[in-house]
């Protein structure tokens, strides 16, 4: 149906959408400014050298200093993987236009244009920020006027790169208006699925150039690196790294591509040839892969006993605090007199602010021999111990106990990490059941009659029918607690104390040491995104191989 | 015969009963056995907390009075109560506004703008926080108000929550259509609409942006830290904390501290016990 350009019609709607985007902006420009520009701002800050005030541009450095080597392969994996997709993503488009029989190739030069036109605006928001910023540093001592903050303003926005980055972005946004303009004035977007096709060819375009650029600058990273490695006489060796460890991790994927096919053939015989390859493949990878270990100990120390500490605190507590709170739940659920009451008690340990139950929890494991465990060790008839001031892991401690000797690289979590942990299963119980309680209640009683009229056990019918058909409620806690650990912040902050030699740092906390304490913004902002980088990670494997196996009734 | 069967039926499920009590109990005393040793150790004197007795010989009331005047929890306390009222305020307008909008106009960009917002979920808060305190010491420093030690950094970047957002939309996108064509006949526009009829239904997911945004900034820790140097606007959590860290060997009085912390939560607790299970068990928030 045609309108005219300026009819009722047509002043209402947009009248209409007017109202709707002054109803959105506030909440919008909010969490624009706090939520999404910054993490644009944390990358610009992790390449530079930024000790509370920025300093000279470092490039990929902090995270070469954070991962040494890694980061160059984690670079490059990251490009491919860019490219890969793209290119992935074009197959699925041919694929359906195809299909349908259209032919919307030629709306990837318009696309182009747009997404080159966003590209120049993200390169000009890196050219004007740090003039931006440079304002605050002008403005000291100084008395604040509108006058003089527009003239500042003016000044950073004229100034000479950033300026040159403005005009570029300002004649490519002109020429894409006009472009889009013609589209939709020849009609060509109001074709079905046109519009949509303009979409994915720019989301396409913008990741394969993203994909491309970053290849590229982390190629010239890699020569600029072996030339000052050169000057002191040393080999690098980043580029056989690069090429052994890439080759492994895609032998990895393929076998693994490779197992998942097997598993569906029927056949005997293609199943036997598909378990033989990718177990070809697995091993190759392996070979390939096994050099890795070293690489990553090259790092920054502080990274991997992070990690390490995340993953001690993740073993530790996030099976526990599943298993006494799935058995709370299946007691709870017999709805016995006072389960309500019951419940509310369990609760009360994760409604408590994490400050004021961790203070609690620093009283009661502290290493004075009065402290409540302390004393219960001794009633117990055992030594007290140093708790969160102990930074030996807790199996040299037991081995010292018996007599024994212990090497030290199976040392374990250490003694304050131990406090921690019992701290923290001792607060999610709560949560855990009551997540569990609403997992049970959707099971319906027919199914656990029907097997308990078969003759099945209490045992059994928990084993074959509560336990799977539970597998979505743990699938989901298991998730939330194991990217928990990751986040784990409040809690160990509180009852962290210096003689524990860091060995209570979880990842987030080592971030916030490195920035709140060591002040160095830029390295912190660098460590913030490999951070994000192994929550992504985990978050894929997590859906790939949990989300397969998890049976929603 | 068949009385004999009903007893041994009924003292096995009487066994049952017992043992599922004793773990129950057990449970019980271990959640709350932290809380009690606090609040018996927060009426000593400084000498019998130090020491191993647990019930106080004489209740010193006194504790409560010190840490509230002299260790400042009553400044505190007043700061923290004003933060979650302003925040709260800025946080419910906007993201009403908001998920009215995304809900239930149609206009352009709506699925791509609410996308965008709603892949901030993912990011880890350590990304953040430093360019987000830059961003703050800036603001206060070219502008006409500090944020730095004042109340604009500790409120109004929560005041765009997309997870208060993201729950009114899926609640305003289940009020009926007929409900709003009947009011546009009234002649009402969407305002009207929202505040007249979508606002008096949707009590309960307001309540519970209540609950978790006060859970939220009385729990906070690292970006309170970092945006308060002095106690002028200092919030409890971070009160707390500094408390622990500096005042050494006057356990009794971290206790009365601790204590004066968790006592609004338990009190809200309490009274919307139910809304605030639900509420929280739908967020899975707490870092």
């Amino acid at each position: 149906m045609k309108t005219a350009f300026l009819s009722g019609r047509r002043l209402r709607e947009w009248r209409e959408y007017l109202t709707a985007y002054l109803m959105i902006a506030p909440a919008t420009i909010l969490i624009l400014m706090f939520g999404i520009f910054p993490v644009g701002f944390a990358l610009f800050v992790s390449l530079h050298k930024w000790r509370l005030k920025r300093g000279d541009f470092l490039g990929m450095d902090n995270y070469v200093r954070a991962l040494e080597n890694f980061a160059y392969i984690l670079f490059f994996g990251l490009a491919v993987g860019l490219l890969v997709w793209g290119v992935m993503a074009l197959r699925r488009m041919w694929v359906e236009s195809q299909e349908f029989g259209d032919q919307p190739w030629w709306l990837a030069l318009p696309a182009l244009l747009f997404s080159a036109t966003l590209l120049s605006m993200v390169n000009w928001l890196f050219r004007v920020l740090p003039e931006m910023l440079d304002i605050a540093d002008k403005i000291i001592g100084l008395e604040k006027t509108r006058e003089l903050f527009l003239q500042l303003l003016d000044e950073a926005f004229h100034a000479e790169i950033a300026f040159a980055a403005w005009r570029i972005l300002v004649s490519l946004a002109v020429i894409s208006l006009l472009v889009f303009a013609g589209l939709l004035f020849s009609q060509q977007l109001s074709k079905p699925r046109f519009g949509n096709y303009t979409f994915q060819f720019l989301g396409v375009e913008l990741v394969l150039f993203s994909g491309a650029w970053l290849l590229w600058v982390t190629y010239l990273a890699v020569q600029a690196a072996y030339v000052l490695a050169m000057e002191s006489g040393v080999d690098p060796g980043i580029w056989p790294q690069v090429i052994t460890i890439g080759s492994g991790v895609i032998l990895l994927l393929l076998g693994w591509r490779v197992w998942q096919r097997g598993l569906t053939r029927s056949n005997n015989w293609a199943f036997l040839g598909h378990v033989l390859a990718a177990m070809t493949m697995l091993v190759g990878a392996w070979l390939l892969i096994g050099e890795l270990p070293t690489l990553l100990a090259a790092g920054d120390k502080d990274i991997w006993v992070g990690l390490k500490v995340t993953l001690f605190y993740s073993l530790g507590t996030v099976p526990f605090q599943l298993t006494f709170s799935l058995f709370l739940a299946i007691l709870l659920f017999q709805k016995l007199r006072g389960s309500e009451i019951f419940r509310m008690l369990y609760f009360l340990p994760y409604v408590t602010p994490t400050v004021a139950s961790a203070a609690i929890f620093r009283q009661l494991f502290s290493n004075r021999y009065q402290a409540p465990i302390n004393q219960l060790l001794i009633t117990l008839g055992m030594e007290p111990q140093q708790w969160l001031r102990e930074p030996r892991g807790i199996f040299v401690i037991l081995a010292q106990a018996a007599h024994l000797s212990w090497p030290d690289w199976a040392a374990g979590p250490s003694m304050a990490l131990l406090a921690i942990m019992i701290y923290s299963v001792w607060t999610y119980i709560g949560y855990d059941t009551v997540i569990y309680l609403a997992g049970l209640g959707n099971i319906s009683t027919e199914l656990i009659e029907a097997a308990e009229i078969d003759g099945a056990g209490q045992w059994e019918v928990f084993r074959h029918i509560t336990l799977p058909l539970l597998s979505p409620t743990t699938y989901f806690l298991s998730l939330l607690a194991i990217i928990g650990t990751f986040k784990a912040f409040n809690h160990i902050w509180v009852m962290r104390q210096g003689s524990a030699l860091g060995t209570t740092d979880t990842f987030s906390v080592v971030i916030f040491a490195e920035f709140f304490e060591k002040l160095r913004y830029g390295y912190a902002s660098a460590l913030a995104f490999v951070l994000f980088a192994v929550i992504l990670s985990l978050t894929y494997i997590n859906n790939k191989i949990q989300g397969s196996r998890v049976f929603y009734g | 015969m068949d009385s004999e069967q009903h007893f041994w039926k009924n003292s096995r499920k009487a066994a049952k009963n017992i043992s599922v009590y004793t773990f129950l109990v057990l449970g019980v005393v271990i959640s709350v056995t932290p809380f009690l040793w606090m609040i018996l150790t927060s009426f000593m004197s400084l000498g019998e907390a130090q020491g191993i007795r647990w019930i106080p010989s004489q209740l010193h009331f006194e504790n409560y009075t010190n840490a509230w005047k002299e260790a400042a929890f009553s400044e505190y306390f007043v700061n923290s109560v004003f933060l979650t009222i302003i925040t709260l305020a800025g946080e419910l307008t906007f993201s009403i506004m908001a998920a009215y909008a995304f809900a239930r106009i149609k206009f352009p960009g709506r699925e791509v703008i609410f996308g965008l917002l709603l892949s901030t979920i993912m990011i880890p808060a350590m990304v953040n926080i430093i360019p987000n305190f830059l961003t703050v010491t800036w603001l206060g420093r070219i502008g006409p108000i500090k944020w730095i030690n004042n109340w604009p950094a500790l409120t109004i970047p929560f005041m765009g929550s997309i997870f208060s957002i993201f729950l009114l939309r899926q609640f305003f996108a289940q009020i009926p259509d007929e409900l709003f064509d009947a009011a546009r006949i009234d002649g009402a526009g969407h305002l009207r609409f929202l505040v007249k009829v979508v606002l008096p239904l949707s009590k309960a997911p307001v309540m519970v942006i209540i609950v978790l945004s006060f859970i939220g900034s009385w729990n906070a820790l690292a970006w309170p830290m970092l945006v308060t140097n002095s106690p002028d606007w200092r919030p409890i959590a971070v009160g707390l904390y500094n408390f622990v860290e500096e005042a050494g060997q006057s356990l009794h009085l971290m206790m009365a501290g601790a204590f004066i912390t968790i006592i609004p939560i338990l009190v809200l607790y309490f009274f919307t016990q139910k809304q605030f299970t639900e509420s929280i068990a739908r967020s899975g928030l707490k870092g």
